[in-house]
């Protein structure tokens, strides 16, 4: 039901401002690079069991990547800075998050794989298919160091029983934090959005407290005024129901009842139960019922798909939806880049009955996804060697934040800063092609944080860089709510209780609880739609059918699934 | 011929004799021969997924977990069953309607463009008919979803209605499962009506103009030329595509219900395919996946085999 949910996705694609750069003559950048002392040094890893990647032995990898971000044109400065430096040519071939399990079940069917694999699934399939080989050998001071200390004091955590013991297999590729956390002002994660507009025009109101009818009132009142944006129909909600987002449906009510993202489930004193079928879902579908007779929900919603629902965000014509904001990241791009600051978006935190709302989360680290090196691959040490290159402060700069001197300056404080020009060109998302290899930096493992010369990972974790890269609108509308961060838009979150969360804890392929969730989200699909858009007198013949449906699925096989990886975290991630 | 060999020895010369003799042919049929066991004969082995708990780890067929009849229970009975059952229901309904519309339809044409002498007209008609045949479906439901959508999502469909005064209110093409199978099988008839009319055509031309010059001197119009001559001399051929066809009808297709199939019809949209993408691609179920398939097989054959054995009955060209 859920668990795509890679909150920290949010932190690095929403904010993925952190492009720059003076202008694209990539025979600059290569030159500047290269008499640049910092710059990546193959020499580092002399003394390493791992083959030395130089210029001289040029090698081409082929990585396979779960990503909503797209290929990098073929003339990208970074591959020829890769190339010019490592000699390493990656050949991509990019998959998008709701695609991703079919091509996983045809790929592990056909046992025959590209040389890194970046997913993203939270089942852990390709490890349980054995398309993975386990790192653990090359995960020491003496050969891939650099990964070492990346997966060293979360060992227990990253390590994945697959059938053959635990072992690593993939590389976590976010939120695996160095130095300082930062990153803490964008928020990437759950909310129901609201546009700025709506807010601005209603006077600024005040957001705490918020509950499902204050939001729509706001919503409808607004409509009310507006009946068209741009010369089309206003819509006031939309509901995120397309293949792979089904938890856009799903999810909202465990918010509401004040509990954080745990995918399907409600889980009190560490035990996790399903809420599909309680009261919270009733009373929010009942709600949304309600709200659809007075015209709210946008009546196609159901029939979408995520392109189409993008693309009417990227109108600006839709008021609000609930949403994580790293899902609906390329909509909010479009808008900015359209100069429509007053259409993008601010969290809200409804809840029922005044409970406190648990929206944000501590971030957590991705497990059971990220970059690893697959049985096809023909000289995994070099695979390995490359990502551990990566992994070095040099090169993640060059990722995040770029190179310097042409996609941003460093200051006589030691401080990283980019001028009007190149934070202009980070938000035009046809430089980013040919100047970022923003997929790459998608699924490789990164250096969250700060770097040891106390920069943030990217542009925006720097918080000077984060308010400069404001526009005007959105810097005004941050001084009317007296707020600093879109963060500080939401709660503060508590400390995550050690399984936390249950979203990612993996169903094994072929078992009764993989079954369960499946027929559970098959169910909602069926469902909900026709008891959101159903005359309010039908609602609830309609509420006894579906939760009638429920109790024919396998409900157990499931919530003791989650419960076994609940205590098993529970056990052995105490340490960490 | 076979028994009669076995039966009289001294006939096996000739058996011989005839082989030697078609040599040639049967080494050009060769490559055709091994393709076929290649890929149509060879694959089957992969059947026995059916029966293991099949875990693509483990490399070889025989370590495999050996489960007897297992998935066949799953996929037939429970909550599954109900879902499978209706998936069929849904996979024959859309494949008929598609099937009868688009025969009556592409025969009717073809026999009006028959008709048509002046054949700068006839061509045009035949171009544009047959012109979205090389659509990729992907494309074809893309512009099928815009074009049922609501107007002001660009809904010309909708549009249409509402212009011409027919509805009053948007219909709701997408979003109302009864209207599912209509979708489907007026999404094919768009796509494939002109190329399946070729194929009749050209059966037309093969008819002797002598028996039309018979029928005009007894004073015959054209809609009796039509009935009484061109249909039965088609005869044939149509019942030939038949059988064909309905050794195809559990592949109802694929990337239209796929792509507009959401939650809101699913009850009426979901196929076999799909179910099989679902249960077994997307969740790593090969074995209830080859479950299905090993049904859809039985039942093609014996689909087959029946309009075959009705065609020899009532007297038609047969195919096997």
């Amino acid at each position: 039901m859920k668990r795509f949910a890679s909150l920290v996705l949010a932190a690095a694609l929403v904010v993925s401002l952190a492009a720059c750069g003076n202008g694209g003559e990539s025979t600059n950048s290569t030159q500047s690079t290269a008499t640049n002392s910092s710059s990546p040094s193959t020499t580092a890893q002399s003394g390493s069991t791992l083959p030395v990647l130089s210029p001289d032995k040029p090698v081409e990898l082929s990585i396979w990547i779960t990503t909503n971000q797209q290929a990098p044109s073929a003339d990208n400065k970074i591959s020829k800075l890769l190339k010019d430096k490592l000699g390493v040519t990656l050949k991509y071939e990019i998959i998008t998050p709701d695609n991703q399990d079919q091509k996983i079940g045809v790929m592990l069917a056909g046992g025959e794989f590209p040389d890194l694999i970046g997913a993203t699934d939270q089942n852990a399939r390709l490890v349980t298919g054995g398309a993975y080989i386990p790192l653990d050998d090359y995960l020491k001071p003496e050969a891939a160091d650099a990964l070492y200390e990346h997966v060293k004091p979360y060992w227990n955590k990253i390590a994945y029983d697959g059938g053959q013991g635990k072992h690593i297999y993939q590389i976590p590729n976010y939120n695996r934090f160095y130095g300082e956390i930062t990153g803490g002002t964008n928020y990437g994660a759950s909310a129901f959005w609201i546009q700025k507009a709506v807010l601005a025009d209603a006077g600024y109101p005040d957001l705490s407290n918020m509950t499902l009818e204050k939001y729509f009132k706001l919503l409808e009142d607004y409509k009310n005024k507006n009946p068209k944006i741009d010369g089309q129909p206003t819509i006031a909600f939309e509901v995120l129901a397309a293949t792979g987002r089904e938890w856009g449906m799903t999810n909202p009510p465990e918010y509401l009842a004040g509990h954080p993202n745990n995918g399907g489930v409600i889980v009190e004193n560490n035990v996790a139960q399903i809420f599909a079928d309680k009261d919270v879902s009733k009373r929010y579908y009942k709600f949304l019922n309600e709200m659809n007779a007075k015209g709210l929900v946008d009546r196609e919603s159901f029939t979408q798909t995520l392109d189409q629902y993008l693309a009417k965000l990227a109108t600006g014509r839709v008021l609000g939806m609930y949403d994580q904001r790293w899902s609906f990241g390329n909509a909010n791009d479009a808008l900015v880049a359209a100069n429509k600051d007053e259409r993008t978006y601010v969290a809200t935190m409804p809840t029922f009955d005044g409970v406190a709302p648990y929206y944000a989360d501590r971030d957590v680290m991705n497990i059971n996804q990220g970059v690893g090196v697959s049985v096809s691959c023909k000289n995994p040490d070099v695979a390995v060697a490359f990502v551990n290159e990566i992994m070095k402060e040099e090169w993640q700069k060059i990722l995040s934040w770029g190179i310097e001197g042409e996609d941003y300056q460093v200051g006589a404080d030691g401080r990283f800063t980019r001028t009007e020009k190149q934070r202009e060109e980070s938000r035009d998302l046809v430089w980013r092609s040919s100047n970022k290899l923003k997929a790459l930096e998608d699924i490789m493992p990164k250096h969250n944080g700060t770097f040891s010369d106390g920069n943030a990972y990217g542009p925006d974790g720097q918080p000077e860089e984060f308010f400069e890269t404001l526009r005007q609108y959105d810097k005004d509308f941050l001084t009317k709510y007296n707020k600093k961060t879109w963060r500080d838009f939401n709660n503060q979150p508590p400390e995550n209780p050690v399984y936390y969360p249950a979203w990612n804890i993996a169903l094994p392929d072929g078992s009764d609880a993989q079954m369960a969730n499946k027929q559970l989200t098959d169910a909602s699909l069926q469902y909900l739609p026709k008891i959101i858009m159903a005359k309010p007198a039908d609602f609830d013949k309609l509420w006894t059918e579906y939760t009638g449906t429920i109790g024919k699925i396998n409900v157990k096989a499931y919530e003791d699934a989650i419960n076994a990886g609940i205590q098993d975290r529970i056990k052995n991630w105490g340490n960490n | 011929m076979r028994a009669k060999t076995l039966a009289l020895p001294r006939d096996r010369r000739s058996v011989w004799g005839t082989i030697i003799s078609q040599r040639e042919l049967i080494i050009m049929s060769v490559p055709l021969l091994l393709y076929k066991i290649l890929f149509s004969y060879v694959p089957i082995t992969g059947w026995t997924m059916a029966f293991q708990n099949f875990r693509p780890a483990i490399r070889s067929t025989w370590d495999q977990q050996w489960v007897g009849f297992d998935n066949f229970v799953k996929l037939f009975t429970g909550i599954n069953g109900e879902r499978f059952i209706r998936d069929i229901r849904n996979t024959l309904a859309q494949s008929f309607l598609t099937l009868i519309i688009g025969y009556v339809c592409s025969i009717l044409l073809a026999l009006l463009l028959n008709e048509v002498k002046n054949t700068g007209f006839k061509r045009i008609v035949q171009n544009i008919t047959y012109m979205p045949h090389f659509l990729s479906w992907i494309i074809v439901a893309g512009l099928v979803s815009t074009a049922l959508s609501f107007p002001s999502s660009g809904g010309i469909v909708n549009i249409l209605l509402m212009k011409l005064h027919i509805v009053s209110e948007p219909v709701q093409f997408l979003s109302n499962p009864n209207y599912f199978w209509g979708v489907v099988a007026g999404s094919h008839l768009w796509k494939e009506l002109g190329w399946n009319t070729i194929i009749y055509l050209a059966a037309m031309t093969a008819i002797d103009p002598a028996l039309y010059e018979a029928a005009d001197i007894d004073g015959a119009n054209r809609y009796h030329k039509m009935w009484n001559i061109t249909l039965p001399s088609i005869k044939a051929t149509i019942v030939i595509l038949l059988i064909m066809s309905i050794g195809w009808i559990l592949e109802a297709g694929f990337e239209i219900q796929y792509f507009l199939g959401n939650g809101l019809v699913v009850e009426k949209a979901e196929t076999i395919d799909i179910f099989v993408l679902k249960y077994g691609i997307q969740m790593g179920n090969y074995s209830l996946a080859t479950v299905a398939g090993i049904f859809k097989t039985g039942v093609s054959i014996i689909l087959i085999a029946g309009a075959n054995f009705i065609a020899g009955r009532l007297g038609e060209e047969k195919l096997i």
